[in-house]
């Protein structure tokens, strides 16, 4: 699904000294699988959520998503790359003011060309659990219901992967677990799932960990049940 | 996105957010009302400045003959005129200039009082020739006019206006009644046709004639004549005329170059161009105006829009996460800046229209809606949206996905 080849991202200050944010870093994160990516803040970790959310391309090596090298599309061809083959979930829900719930679900349809489904838009609404919310506006719903929002907005195009930057941090924590319980279940359904996270109590729920410190990988093993069954056989 | 479906969604999103969109409005309803209302009604001031001047002037196969260079500014009467338009002349213009058919004189005076009764007034009073009703094309609404026996015999006859008819006389008939001017018994002879307003605004009916012999022997003591009138015998060739009467009048004048002329020769086709070119002028000014009036709205939209952007920046991030590439934003904040200003200026269009027929109204001018200002007005509200769309869509293209999505 993923394959990451010796990628680096250097930004220029203004005043013109280059800054590295990713300096060398490869992985493979296969379909089906779900990942989650730790660093403290400045390690980078954004850098690389950028470049696998194809919102930014990098200085150097290949990113190749779903078979397709990616790193040097322009802007349009990413923009529909991120239309197809990504769905976004955030810390902070970003779900769109004085807006109805299901009209969120059905932003990405809208720069897919075509019509938009919005009976398809129900149906994933219906499937996150907020079948009876589709016609309240956003801020009346709770935050745990707005994550939920955000998680059917993402799978609005039935993307392949899906990154979820802190999607618990903006939660309490039993809302945060039904979020998590919700993204368990979508990976057990065959999603692939990118976790991006500094909590490590949020990437117990992943099968793999990958940890980033100075832009490089520090450390890159199983998690969670997967670990425990790897340490008894060891 | 398609363009009808980003237009639906612009729609949307402005009337989501009603009070700044009817401030971004508010700018190019201004400026397009100003711009609709200010060419109409300064249109119909030209076109109804041309109708007084025909109704001044009378004919236009004439050409005017002043006294004074071309410095001289102002109706011509005897207390301003240099003494130098002799009866001579305008026998010399009318037999030896062929392109002239005949000549009519004037002697103006203003304020000179009239007396009937226990009623005066002081109106302008004009010694005239017999023929001069006829070059000018004015009609004698009651009565008779003047005649070449009342000339010849310096009768004390005169026609008078209507403003003095109703002045002097009231519901009386006039014809025959006697009455004095300067003191002097004159006889009711006829009633001039009105002719209403002059370019100025004031009446053209407060006045009376009376024989130009009459006026210059008996009643100002005067012999020159403070305006003739040239009747030509062929319109189309009044430049060659004036060439004509002007060499005429330098040989009789005695003006050999580099001496300046001591009278004026125009016609009215020349005076009238000069005061609508005065009035168009004003016009521009006006629209000029308005014009800047409407590219301060385009400013209020354009810092409007910029808030906008970034209050926005999430709702960007978001749509760029989910796949709008940079273009799509720019189009999609494009589109809603020129809705804005296409339906600020349909309102102000409407407003515009209202308000001109209103001011037409009120001054009694014809209606003049002039459909180019419109089509102009409504094309320079969209120019100006996307203009003044131009760098806030911009700025919102490069709005940061995930630091607008992360703050």
């Amino acid at each position: 699904m993923i394959e990451v080849d010796h990628i680096a991202r250097t930004y220029t200050r203004g005043d013109g000294t280059p800054v590295p944010a990713l300096k060398d870093i490869s992985f493979g994160i296969a379909k089906g699988e779900f990942v989650t990516i730790r660093g403290a803040s400045g390690s980078g970790k954004s850098s690389l959520l950028n470049i696998l959310g194809c919102l930014d391309t990098p200085t150097a090596g290949t990113y190749r998503l779903d078979g397709e090298d990616v790193s040097h599309h322009d802007d349009q061809r990413r923009s529909h790359v991120r239309n197809r083959k990504i769905g976004f979930v955030f810390q902070s829900f970003n779900l769109l003011p004085r807006t109805t719930a299901v009209e969120n679900v059905e932003i990405p349809a809208l720069y897919a060309g075509g019509h938009v489904d919005r009976g398809r838009a129900l149906a994933i609404l219906g499937r996150v659990g907020l079948g009876d919310r589709a016609d309240h506006y956003v801020t009346e719903l709770s935050g745990g219901e707005q994550q939920r929002v955000a998680i059917a907005r993402a799978l609005m195009n039935d993307p392949p992967l899906l990154l979820a930057d802190e999607p618990t941090g903006n939660l309490d924590s039993a809302a945060g677990e039904s979020v998590m319980a919700l993204l368990t279940e979508l990976h057990r359904e065959g999603r692939t799932i990118v976790l991006v996270t500094h909590d490590e109590g949020v990437a117990a729920h992943a099968k793999r960990e990958i940890l980033i410190r100075d832009g490089l990988i520090a450390s890159d093993r199983p998690q969670g049940r997967d670990a425990a069954t790897a340490r008894q056989s060891a | 996105m398609n363009i009808s479906r980003t237009v639906g969604h612009a729609l949307r999103t402005l009337s989501r957010n009603r009070l700044r969109s009817f401030f971004m409005m508010l700018g190019v309803t201004i400026g397009v009302a100003s711009l609709t209302a200010l060419a109409s009604v300064g249109e119909a001031t030209q076109q109804e400045t041309m109708r007084r001047f025909k109704r001044m002037l009378g004919t236009f196969d004439i050409v005017i003959i002043n006294p004074g260079g071309s410095s001289t500014r102002g109706m011509p009467s005897l207390t301003t005129s240099p003494p130098v338009l002799k009866p001579g002349d305008a026998a010399a213009i009318a037999s030896e200039v062929a392109l002239v058919k005949q000549v009519a004189v004037m002697q103006f005076a203003f304020g000179i009082d009239v007396e009937y009764a226990d009623k005066s007034a002081s109106p302008s009073v004009m010694g005239v020739s017999p023929n001069w009703n006829e070059v000018r094309g004015e009609d004698i609404a009651l009565g008779e006019g003047i005649t070449a026996e009342d000339d010849e015999t310096t009768a004390r006859v005169a026609v008078i206006g209507e403003d003095l008819r109703r002045l002097l006389f009231g519901g009386e008939d006039p014809i025959g009644k006697q009455f004095r001017i300067s003191g002097v018994p004159f006889r009711v002879k006829g009633v001039l046709a009105s002719r209403g307003v002059g370019p100025g605004g004031a009446s053209m009916d407060n006045t009376l004639a009376i024989p130009v012999a009459t006026a210059s022997r008996r009643l100002f003591n005067r012999d020159y004549y403070t305006g003739m009138l040239a009747q030509l015998r062929d319109p189309e060739r009044s430049a060659e005329a004036i060439e004509d009467i002007k060499a005429l009048l330098r040989e009789r004048h005695g003006i050999v170059p580099p001496g300046e002329d001591d009278f004026t020769v125009t016609s009215p086709q020349a005076q009238i161009a000069r005061v609508t070119d005065i009035g168009s002028t004003l016009s521009r000014v006006m629209i000029g105006v308005a014009v800047i009036a409407t590219l301060i709205g385009g400013a209020v939209i354009m810092s409007l829009m910029l808030i906008a952007v970034s209050e926005r920046r999430r709702e960007i991030g978001v749509r760029r996460a989910v796949g709008a590439s940079q273009r799509d934003i720019m189009v999609q904040f494009l589109i809603e800046a020129a809705v804005i200003s296409f339906a600020g200026g349909l309102v102000g269009i409407v407003l515009g229209v209202g308000g001109t027929l209103v001011a037409t109204t009120l001054a009694k001018l014809p209606p003049a809606i002039r459909w180019s200002a419109i089509a102009g007005s409504a094309l320079m509200a969209i120019v100006v949206g996307l203009v003044c769309g131009l760098q806030p869509a911009w700025r919102a293209a490069n709005v940061a996905p995930i630091q607008a999505l992360r703050s």
